[in-house]
């Protein structure tokens, strides 16, 4: 018991002290990215976290060395780049379904929010870095099998450099795409994600939101004609991003008429309104 | 069958509002088989999408997914799964009840959606077929994930994998691949029992019927297996 009007005091108990620099908030929101790429496959994590996301990665490359083969021997392109693009986003969306609550989900059980926010990131560079972690990852799985097609045809092409350049130049096409579909998947899928603690139930929101809406939007294709049925594919982010596709690269898995650019507008929106969503959700949530 | 466990577990399972989560799906069925019933268009154009690739292809498995995983899942993952262990239970009564439980709730949600889209969409036997061959569907998916949750620590990410590329792209090329797709089984006992030509199943109909009894038994034989030697584990690092 110590004697009133004594006041406290804190010992110095030899901790050393940092004087370097502080790094700040663009360093922390850069850290928070980096590590959630890193986490999305697993990297620096124990082999069973790997297996998954590294196992589609892996799955997709196989594909792409397929499609290489096919096309060098029956010497007619057998699918574009962003035909790649288009095909491998129904793959993706399972990859960002499982990846995009690992991101948020976990944070939020585990009521690791207050220990972020408490340093200089702010609510909002925590969302975007994550946002952006989600987006990068999504991207890798599409430039991976596409820069891997590239090789293979590259040095399969029999018209010499000119050859080569032509197949730069679709593959720019392709990754730009690429970019175009990991952006609007992603923006899609992270708000949703983080609406919940639990992975299982943010996996089944994110792919229930995928997987419900594709028949839909089939069966509208196949029972409309004319504009209900080139507009029914707005009804599914992944036939809205080939529709995006056939107006802007003239791939033709998604018909879409004249109505190109109502795809690109709601392509547009989806991603800037779950962005919006997602900042909302961070400057509400508890912390 | 264990009463005790079984109504824990339909409480864990009903009494949340999480299972409102489940609710668009049968709706969103059933309204698009109004919308295309309502439609001058051939069912045959799109019975095949609305029965087949949204029912039995989305639906049946990602509920029996959520369900499934669940029962057991969340006990493991919220520790309460000790609780359980501790009781002088036999583990395959513990993982009879669970799968009793998730296949009933997987079946009320799905079987019963399908089977009116199927009365909707043709006749009623073929209201008939769906509502059975769902249900055989829902069996056999939950005896898997139910397995798959214990094996597994991401047993949705797993068994997502599973639904989206090996039964919905990889059975499309690769005809070997359907001889291990449930969907297959659910397909071709529903199109068997209602003979209708707007479900096509590419197995034999006594073919889906034998692997699905083996693999629902393999699913239960591996849970208990499972639950006997079950040690609790932090989440993988």
């Amino acid at each position: 018991m110590s004697a009133p009007g004594d006041a406290g005091v804190i010992h110095d108990i030899g901790y050393q002290h940092y004087e370097g620099p502080r790094l700040g908030r663009r360093y922390a929101a850069l850290a928070i990215y980096v590590h959630s790429v890193r986490a999305a496959f697993g990297i620096g994590r124990s082999a069973k976290a790997k297996l998954l996301p590294l196992g589609l990665l892996g799955i997709a490359c196989i594909t792409s060395l397929i499609l290489v083969v096919v096309s060098t021997q029956l010497g007619v392109t057998v699918l574009s780049y962003v035909g790649v693009a288009s095909t491998f986003s129904y793959a993706i969306t399972a990859f960002v379904g499982i990846v995009a609550p690992e991101l948020v989900s976990r944070d939020l059980r585990n009521t690791l929010l207050p220990l972020y926010f408490s340093r200089p990131p702010q609510r909002s560079d925590y969302a975007l870095a994550k946002l952006g972690a989600l987006i990068t990852a999504a991207f890798v799985m599409y430039a991976g099998p596409m820069l891997l097609m590239f090789v293979g045809l590259a040095l399969s092409t029999d018209e010499g450099i000119t050859g080569v350049f032509t197949e730069a130049g679709n593959l720019a096409l392709g990754l730009l795409a690429a970019a175009i579909h990991a952006t609007v998947i992603g923006a899609v899928a992270l708000p949703l994600a983080s609406l919940t603690g639990r992975r299982v139930f943010a996996t089944g929101m994110i792919i229930g939101v995928f997987l419900l809406t594709a028949p839909v939007s089939g069966t509208l294709r196949a029972l409309g004609d004319g504009a209900t049925g080139q507009l029914a594919g707005l009804l599914n982010p992944v036939d809205l991003l080939s529709g995006v596709d056939n107006w802007l690269f003239g791939e033709e898995f998604v018909q879409v008429g004249s109505y190109g650019p109502i795809y690109g507008l709601t392509a547009v929106v989806l991603t800037a309104a779950g962005t919006a969503l997602l900042l909302r959700r961070y400057k509400k949530v508890k912390s | 069958m264990n009463l005790t466990i079984a109504g824990l577990t339909a409480r864990a399972l009903f009494g949340r509002r999480r299972l409102l989560l489940l609710l668009p799906m049968p709706l969103l069925l059933i309204g698009l088989t109004v919308l295309a019933a309502g439609t001058s268009a051939d069912p045959a154009q799109w019975g095949p999408i609305v029965l087949g690739d949204l029912g039995l292809g989305v639906i049946l498995p990602l509920t029996a997914l959520i369900i499934g995983s669940s029962v057991l899942g969340l006990e493991i993952e919220d520790g309460t799964i000790t609780h359980v262990l501790s009781k002088p239970v036999p583990r395959s009564e513990i993982v009879v009840t669970k799968l009793a439980v998730a296949w009933g709730a997987t079946a009320a949600v799905t079987a019963v959606p399908l089977a009116i889209a199927g009365a909707i969409a043709g006749s009623p036997r073929l209201a008939v077929g769906l509502g059975l061959g769902t249900a055989v569907g829902a069996l056999v998916y939950t005896a898997l994930f139910l397995a798959l949750s214990l094996l597994s620590r991401r047993p949705v990410a797993v068994g997502l994998v599973y639904i989206m590329l090996w039964e919905n792209l990889l059975t499309r090329f690769v005809g070997g691949a359907r001889v291990l797709s449930v969907q297959e089984y659910s397909t071709t006992l529903a199109g068997g029992l209602a003979q209708t030509e707007l479900l096509t199943g590419r197995l034999l109909p006594i073919t889906a019927a034998l692997l699905a009894i083996v693999l629902t038994a393999l699913g239960a034989a591996v849970a208990t297996a499972r639950l006997r030697s079950f040690t609790l584990a932090g989440e993988t690092g």
